[in-house]
């Protein structure tokens, strides 16, 4: 599943490979049209529903959000159940991205640079929270950490529990975004550092590090990205006790049940522009990898 | 290239072992086990329940229109994104990849706001009209398709920057018009980056919770999906369900994986 | 006449690629667009197949205005640098492809993809995927495809571009036989001067958009029209402020023609079988001259011997405006 959701955004092709003597030196042009009236009908067609299904929904969070004013967001943000409930989730989404950013390369480079029986099973299992429900996700961690723990490790319904969800369905990202560039990474490369007289460490902190810092970011902000925004793994782990494990997106549902969608739309809001800002920035961060190449 | 020590090579390597296996594959077995605790009861009485059934019915149903959907919107947008030039195109890029960043709560209240026939900007006018969206299936189908709005359109899109138009040029120049050069050329040169899209989107589809939730009223037999149903068996004591209901769905996502799995090295040549 | 481009003008954004093209390409010959990359010989011959549209001016194709045509309805075959197979069909479903889509009896395709598989040494292969294929083949491959459906016009597209030099060479005899078998109109692009010289009918020389001339091999070769022609088809060295091949010097250890100039040899290289000689004349031109070997022997060359060199009689040449541009 490595391309799949782990790392880049969509590279939108410039104009197929460019055959022998066409021009060389096309600069940059002016955004040309070269829709046939086929092509039009089925842009057409698709921002219609792209429309129906994504933007006119999500501009109505912004619309409803800021029809109640700034007061409505100080009202909501005031509110000190959503306020911590803010704070836990950026607290706990960091945190786990942190961890991530460390596990996901440890990961990662044993997966690459390493040999062991079963390390193909593991290259599998990596893979197994993007496809596991969520819901389902939450229901395999209480097994293991729940009441009836095997092992005697109470973790539910703590904050622990929190950072053990979000850890769990963002364990592919990192892994996956560094994996193909550890691969790709040229041997020699670090050969030539050896020869010139580079030891390990060195070698590490100098070519390796800086090669795949790219992917560890965006890997992160994806990352911290769905972290932010989980929900399914959650709710029947953390028990939502308010102020101590109940996260943005359960006190959005509180909202919407009770039918304070302004409430609702407000914290969506909020967690929108977050999760704009890290599409921003792992735009910025694709561009750089992209030109060096 | 430059090897590491061996006690720095264990050390990584028995970290990365023992951090998958707590996290994932320990948990995951324990859901094995305990659908299976009493032998195949959990499962026979998981099955022998009407409403259990449907649940997993309707999400076959509701996965199923939403992966064709989107399958047909990921391919259409796709060759659009790869094969024209036009205004706006660099925006419509980066905004096909919003919903992977959107809580799917969020997806839900969105859907919520536009389609609830209370007072949703749309919902009203098209309840009025009979047609129910929020509560009902098309809202479930409409969630749905939004979280996996973009497993297609990343898996086909590098696929087809990567094949060109020269060989759709060449089958232009041969005589074939543009429907001939899609299904002769087009579609056969990305058949499995398609496959591996639409084998990403079933497993998102079927493991959907948060959006489906808002969007359902989770009346049994009617909106109430497979993930649902396991946080309600859950939540009303009947552990054994849920974890029967779970291994179903976890045996559908693997298979999706393996599908994957074994799908993905044909992909070379 | 097979081909008549009049008028034909294309630009992207700020760049000209093709300026006011006037062309006629003859019937059942073998015509090469030459000039350096990015000259736009590629993009005339891409007008000419329908794959780009000019933005104005008028193609015409055995007669018939071709200039709103789409490339399907132009019936052209086409030979892309990178071969274009269709990887996922066997060497004969390839060849067959044009057929099928003009709906031709099953009999009848499978007959001619067997004698033009036949044509192209291609028999043995049939069933294998372009990916078994070398790069030679699948060009050879992609020929008989283009072959298949009967084009008006043959166009190729650096065709051997992307191939090493032994298969190149092999293949640019082969493309001359073929054409004298099959006579189908044919326009090639090339870069390579060799080539186009080797195989041509007829050279178009194209250099930033525009024509620079239109002629045989041998007329480009001695009647160049102008220092880019001349430059581009061989070597040329500069003497009294024209262009002349360095083979078309006469030296002399004495002064023997009226109007030589005097000079000094400052460096004397053998390559094989042939001598390139460096002379500094005592105007401060830097002249190359190549001899044979034997001729070099005969007369003595040596570094810092002074020496008269001068045009042989009926050489080329071209006068530069290079003299007082330096």
């Amino acid at each position: 599943m490595t391309g799949a959701l782990s790392g880049a955004t969509i590279d939108v092709a410039r104009p197929a490979p460019e055959s022998g003597g066409r021009p060389g030196r096309v600069r940059r042009q002016k955004p040309r049209n070269t829709l046939t009236p086929g092509a039009g009908l089925g842009l057409g067609i698709a921002m219609l529903w792209f429309s129906l299904l994504v933007l006119v929904p999500l501009s109505a969070i912004v619309a409803t959000a800021a029809a109640g004013g700034w007061e409505n967001y100080v009202n909501v943000l005031q509110d000190p159940q959503t306020w911590n409930a803010l704070k836990l989730t950026v607290s706990q989404a960091a945190l786990v991205t942190v961890i991530n950013v460390f596990m996901g390369t440890v990961i990662a480079w044993v997966l690459v640079r390493d040999k062991f029986p079963g390390k193909a099973v593991m290259n599998v299992i990596i893979d197994i929270p993007f496809a596991l429900p969520t819901v389902v996700a939450g229901l395999v961690l209480l097994a293991l950490y729940g009441p009836n723990s095997p092992i005697g490790v109470h973790w539910a319904f703590t904050s622990k529990s929190v950072a053990l969800a979000l850890a769990f369905v963002t364990l592919p990202f990192v892994v996956r975004a560094v994996q193909p560039v550890l691969e790709e990474l040229e041997a020699d490369v670090e050969e030539a550092a050896a020869s010139l007289g580079a030891n390990r460490w060195t070698i590490f902190r100098r070519i390796l590090l800086p090669s795949l810092f790219p992917a560890i970011a965006a890997g992160a902000a994806l990352s911290f990205a769905r972290a932010i925004s989980e929900y399914g793994s959650l709710v029947l782990l953390s028990g939502n006790r308010p102020n101590e494990t109940e996260v943005a997106s359960v006190r959005m549902l509180s909202f919407i049940e009770n039918g304070s969608y302004a409430s609702a739309a407000a914290i969506a809001s909020v967690m929108l522009a977050v999760a704009l800002f890290v599409i921003v920035v792992l735009d910025i961060v694709q561009r750089r990898v992209s030109r060096r190449g | 290239m430059v090897k590491v020590s061996a006690p720095v090579r264990w050390t990584l390597r028995l970290l990365a072992i023992s951090y998958v296996f707590f996290l994932v594959a320990w948990p995951v077995g324990m859901l094995f086990r305990r659908t299976f605790e009493g032998g195949l009861e959990n499962l026979a009485d998981a099955l022998g329940d009407e409403d259990v059934v449907s649940a997993l019915v309707l999400t076959a149903q509701v996965a199923g229109i939403a992966v064709l959907i989107n399958l047909v919107f990921g391919l259409t947008i796709s060759i659009l994104l790869v094969r024209y030039e036009f205004p706006g195109k660099r925006l419509l890029s980066a905004m096909i990849d919003v919903p992977l960043s959107v809580s799917p709560v969020v997806v839900g209240l969105a859907l919520v706001l536009v389609y609830n026939g209370r007072d949703g900007w749309f919902g009203k006018g098209l309840e009025e009209g009979g047609f129910q969206v929020i509560f009902a299936t098309p809202g479930l189908i409409m969630a749905t398709c939004f979280v996996a709005l973009p497993l297609v359109i990343r898996e086909v899109v590098p696929t087809l920057t990567e094949i060109g138009d020269e060989q759709e040029q060449a089958a232009r120049s041969l005589g074939a018009n543009a429907p001939q050069t899609f299904w002769r050329i087009t579609l056969p040169s990305i058949k499995w980056a398609l496959v591996y899209g639409v084998v990403l989107s079933l497993a998102r589809s079927i493991g959907e919770f948060g959006a489906v939730k808002v969007v359902s009223n989770n009346v049994s037999g009617k909106t109430q999906t497979a993930t649902l149903m396991v946080e309600e068996k859950y939540q009303n004591f009947a552990q054994g369900s849920a974890y029967a209901i779970a291994f179903l769905l976890v045996m559908v996502c693997i298979a999706c994986l393996v599908v994957v799995a074994v799908l993905r090295p044909n992909d070379e040549h | 006449m097979s081909i008549d481009i009049t008028g034909v003008r294309k630009t992207y954004g700020d760049f000209v690629a093709l300026d006011d093209i006037n062309l006629t390409i003859p019937k059942g010959q073998l015509t090469a667009l030459l000039g350096p990359s990015g000259g736009g010989k590629s993009t005339l011959l891409r007008v000419i197949a329908g794959l780009e549209t000019a933005d104005t001016g008028t193609v015409t194709i055995e007669g018939t205005d071709a200039t709103k045509l789409p490339p399907q309805k132009r019936n052209v075959g086409f030979v892309f640098q990178h071969y274009a197979v269709f990887k996922h069909m066997t060497v004969a479903k390839n060849v067959a492809f044009g057929m099928e889509i003009r709906k031709k009896p099953k009999a009848e395709i499978v007959a001619r993809v067997d004698e033009l598989l036949r044509l192209v040494h291609l028999s043995q292969f049939s069933h294998r995927l372009p990916s078994q294929l070398s790069g030679g083949q699948r060009q050879r491959m992609a020929l008989a495809r283009a072959l298949a459906v009967e084009p008006t016009v043959l166009l190729l597209d650096e065709p051997f571009g992307a191939l090493d030099a032994k298969v190149r060479k092999e293949l640019r005899d082969w493309l001359r036989r073929l054409h004298d078998e099959v006579h189908v109109t044919t326009v090639f692009v090339t870069h390579d001067q060799e080539e186009a010289m080797e195989v041509a009918d007829e050279i178009v020389v194209i250099n930033e958009g525009r024509v620079e001339q239109v002629g045989t091999p041998d007329q480009l070769y001695d009647e160049p029209a102008n220092d880019f022609v001349m430059g581009f088809l061989g070597e040329t060295t500069r003497l009294n402020g024209a262009l002349v091949r360095p083979h078309d010097i006469h030296i002399s250890l004495s002064p023997q023609l009226a109007g030589a100039s005097e000079g000094v040899v400052s460096r004397v290289l053998r390559v094989g079988f042939e001598v390139r000689i460096t002379v500094l004349t005592d105007d401060g031109e830097e002249v190359g001259v190549i001899l044979t070997r034997t001729h070099a022997r005969q007369l003595g060359v040596e570094e810092g011997v002074r020496v008269w060199v001068t045009p042989v009689s009926g050489a080329t040449t071209v006068p530069t405006m290079a003299a007082n541009a330096g």
